[in-house]
């Protein structure tokens, strides 16, 4: 019997707690006063969050959070309010002595003290501790009859009434039971009913009064058909039976008890139900989270690829700029090379030209004097005085002309190969003149033509020396050369302007074509082609002239009509004064 | 007057041969031709010689530069030089040129021309440049004598023998013992290369050298010289009495 006694309770006692528990949090007014507290402190960070997580009953987080608050406050109303939301958290945790600790540290004062009272007195009724339970609940009651704001009272007459059932003070305890049914009955809590009528039926089996404990039980059993809570309907079956099992009505109590068993596995079946579910559920996630894994990885893959394409476009594309650009490059290059390889083609075969006529001069020199020798042998025998005189002279001309050559030559290689001295002074035009005029005295009594140098004494210019000679030599050559008999050459200067003095050697010769003035002037390399073999001659004179001009910094110019002279100008930048 | 005195240092007997006949042609004593760069050190020092001409390349090597470098350096011994080279190859002539004045004729070269190197030898050498070829002067003086071009060669009087000089405008009466002859040159040029303790001015237009003064009379402002030569002597420059008086 006792043992039955043990089992009975301990079912109701759950079912109070558990009542609580769920309800707690639904105080609208205890709620609404929190948010103002949260939105009047709301530079604690702390509080808000403790707060936070209390109402998303993270109640580890809850702890955290109020400690930190707790050590860095000292405002009153925070304090209860941390210390209040510690000890829910404490007691949902079952670390009940905490939860005493926490609830007792809060002030008189705090709003909510009832709330206190309750949580301390449910906490005793659990440690079995009814008389300080009946306290803390009578401070509560006497709250309730002063018609202040309790939240739930029916529920602390309920509380009231099991603690005194359970000190077996029946009167007492069916006053609080009845008094909290009248109550649920106006709230309309069938839940609460249901508990207050087992709790009842509980009183009167206590008090052996089986007709009145059938009753409610009975009562409880009916409540809960209606009503959707398995946990109910399996407490007021088991009751049943048991009620049954005591009255040894034993099919009865068998057939709660398999209602009870029937209960019991739905409740299960619903929480496997449940289990099953969150399994799914997890295993859904899971797939979802691999078929995620599998799509990023692809992702990853395909950005890779593209990744990779676009890099070796881009390097296809550099490599082919470069490419392009070298192709360009080299293609330039080769233009160059053919350019140069046209002129030094140019150069060489003028080079085997002037070797071939100079040569060929030469021997034809050497050949003459060969056979003026023969001649003049002959005479010598014979004693033929007068004609040796002449073709003495004659020798003389032939080797004259054969040693400018061979000047000419030597001042070209020279001049090419830039080995020969060369130093501008400032010199008298007109002494250079004579001396150089001065070789040809012969020359020009031979062919009788008269020769004038009318430079102006005082024209000094800068020249080097001996190529200005070299220059005259030629120019006075040609002159001679293209003269005929009787003609006139004559020498003079002409004041260009300040900077220039130009020397003009002006004959009465031959003259030239226009085309052969503009081939002479020429700044090309090439001979000139050779109109008349006998007086015209390599044209090397003409161009070591050109070159000797320009090294002196000069200028040349020709002026000719063909039949009556030639003047060539050459223009020397003065001495500055 | 005198024949320039010309060492000839030349190698080659045809050449040597065409050149003396080209300079005695002209007036110009030949005093030697060495064809050595020792024989041209003692032909140097044991006669007196007014310029030489020197070939480059004595027996292949350019001993000529050597001579030249040798005169040069005796302050009192130098002379004017002519190189003379066939060749113008550009390193003979970095050396040659540093034996400053640098004067030079390339071979072959008529008569003109050497003249006319010579001349510019001597006008580089006494550093009075663009004298004979111009018509406003043909003297250039030295130490020792008056350089004269006469025609197409030069001439040389010693100074020790001109008693006195009397300018008429921009010429100059030369008087020596031995004759008389006019020059072209500026007072104050010739003022300036004279030596002042022997050559004194007496008077606007007259120099007298000093060594050549018999007697000063200044009251009839006359001075009387050797050879019986008189010269003027102006107020202006009467001071020349005491310096005559104390240099006796």
């Amino acid at each position: 019997m006792t043992k039955l006694h043990f089992l009975i309770f301990s079912i109701l006692l759950s079912v109070s707690i558990s009542l609580y528990a769920q309800q707690h949090n639904r105080d609208s007014l205890f709620q609404f006063e929190i948010e103002k507290k949260t939105t009047e402190f709301r530079s604690e960070i702390d509080f808000k969050k403790a707060h936070l997580f209390y109402q998303e009953k993270n109640w580890d987080s809850t702890l955290v959070y109020s400690m930190k608050q707790l050590s860095s406050t000292q405002n009153k109303e925070l304090v209860d309010y941390c210390h209040f939301f510690r000890g829910h958290s404490f007691r949902t945790k079952n670390l009940l002595d905490n939860a005493k600790k926490e609830f007792n540290s809060i002030s008189r004062e705090f709003k909510f003290y009832h709330k206190v009272n309750i949580n301390l007195g449910e906490i005793s009724l659990e440690e079995k501790k009814f008389l300080n339970a009946i306290s803390y609940f009578k401070e509560v009651e006497t709250l309730i009859k002063n018609n202040q704001y309790v939240y739930k009272k029916s529920n602390v007459i309920l509380n009231l009434g099991l603690c005194y059932t359970r000190l077996n003070k029946y009167n007492k305890a069916q006053e609080y039971l009845f008094k909290s049914k009248q109550m649920q009955e106006k709230e309309k809590d069938t839940l609460s009913i249901i508990a207050t009528n087992i709790n009842i039926a509980i009183l009167y089996f206590r008090k052996r009064n089986k007709k009145q404990a059938f009753v409610y039980f009975k009562q409880a059993y009916d409540l809960s058909k209606k009503h959707k809570d398995f946990d109910s309907k399996r407490r007021t079956a088991l009751n049943m039976s048991i009620f049954e099992e005591t009255n040894k009505n034993l099919p009865l109590a068998l057939s709660y008890r398999k209602e009870y068993e029937k209960w019991k596995d739905s409740l299960n079946d619903q929480n496997k139900i449940w289990k099953v579910a969150e399994l799914e559920k997890e295993f859904a996630v899971k797939q979802k989270q691999k078929e995620v894994t599998v799509l990023e990885a692809e992702n990853k893959l395909k950005v890779a690829e593209r990744n990779k394409l676009l890099y070796s476009s881009i390097g296809l594309v550099l490599l082919l700029i470069t490419g392009g650009y070298f192709y360009r490059e080299k293609i330039k290059t080769n233009k160059i090379i053919v350019a140069q390889k046209i002129t030094l083609d140019e150069l060489n075969a003028t080079k085997d030209k002037l070797f071939s006529i100079v040569s060929h001069d030469l021997r034809s020199s050497v050949n003459a004097l060969k056979t003026s020798n023969t001649k003049l042998q002959e005479s010598l025998e014979t004693k033929n005085f007068t004609e040796l005189d002449t073709q003495l002279n004659n020798n003389s001309a032939i080797t004259n002309g054969a040693y400018n050559l061979l000047d000419n030559l030597l001042n070209w290689a020279l001049l090419q190969t830039e080995q020969g001295y060369f130093e501008i002074t400032s010199m008298r035009l007109f002494i250079i003149v004579e001396h150089v005029a001065y070789n040809y005295k012969a020359l020009l009594l031979d062919k009788n033509i008269s020769f004038e140098n009318t430079v102006g004494k005082k024209d000094m210019i800068d020249a080097d020396q001996e190529s200005l000679k070299i220059i005259l030599r030629n120019l006075l050559d040609n002159a001679i050369k293209f003269s005929n008999e009787n003609g006139s050459i004559k020498v003079y200067s002409k004041s260009e302007d300040n900077n220039y003095c130009n020397l003009i050697i002006e004959d009465t010769g031959l003259g030239m074509s226009e085309s052969t003035r503009l081939e002479l002037l020429k700044d090309t390399a090439l001979l000139s082609k050779k109109e008349n073999e006998d007086i015209i001659g390599t044209g090397l004179g003409m161009q070591l002239v050109k070159q000797m001009i320009h090294k002196n910094k000069g200028g040349f110019n020709i002026e000719s009509e063909l039949g009556k002279g030639t003047k060539m100008i050459v223009s020397l930048p003065k001495t500055a004064s | 007057m005198d024949n320039i005195n010309v060492l000839i240092i030349e190698d080659t007997k045809a050449e040597s041969d065409a050149l003396v006949k080209v300079l005695n042609a002209n007036n110009y004593n030949i005093v030697g031709i060495a064809p050595t760069y020792k024989d041209a050190l003692d032909l140097f020092y044991n006669n007196k010689v007014d310029i030489v001409v020197i070939d480059i390349f004595l027996n292949g090597n350019p001993d000529g530069i050597t001579f030249a470098e040798t005169i040069n350096v005796v302050p009192d011994a130098a002379r004017p030089f002519v190189f003379l080279t066939s060749s113008t190859d550009r390193k003979i002539f970095e050396r040659a040129k540093l034996t400053q004045p640098f004067s030079f004729l390339m071979k072959p070269f008529n008569e003109l021309e050497i003249l006319y190197a010579i001349e510019m030898a001597l006008e580089k050498f006494y550093a009075q440049n663009d004298v004979f070829l111009s018509d406003e002067e043909d003297t250039v003086i030295s130490k020792e004598y008056l350089f004269i071009k006469k025609g197409k060669s030069l001439k040389k009087v010693l100074l020790n023998e001109i008693i006195y000089i009397e300018v008429e405008e921009k010429y100059c009466n030369i008087i020596t013992e031995k004759e008389k002859f006019v020059i072209l040159i500026s007072l104050t040029k010739i003022l300036n290369l004279l030596d002042n303790a022997i050559f004194c001015r007496t008077h606007r237009n007259f120099i007298v050298n000093s060594e050549k003064i018999v007697e000063i009379v200044p009251a009839d402002n006359l001075i009387l010289l050797s050879g019986g030569h008189k010269a003027t002597l102006s107020d202006t420059y009467k001071t020349i009495i005491k310096k005559i008086r104390t240099l006796k």
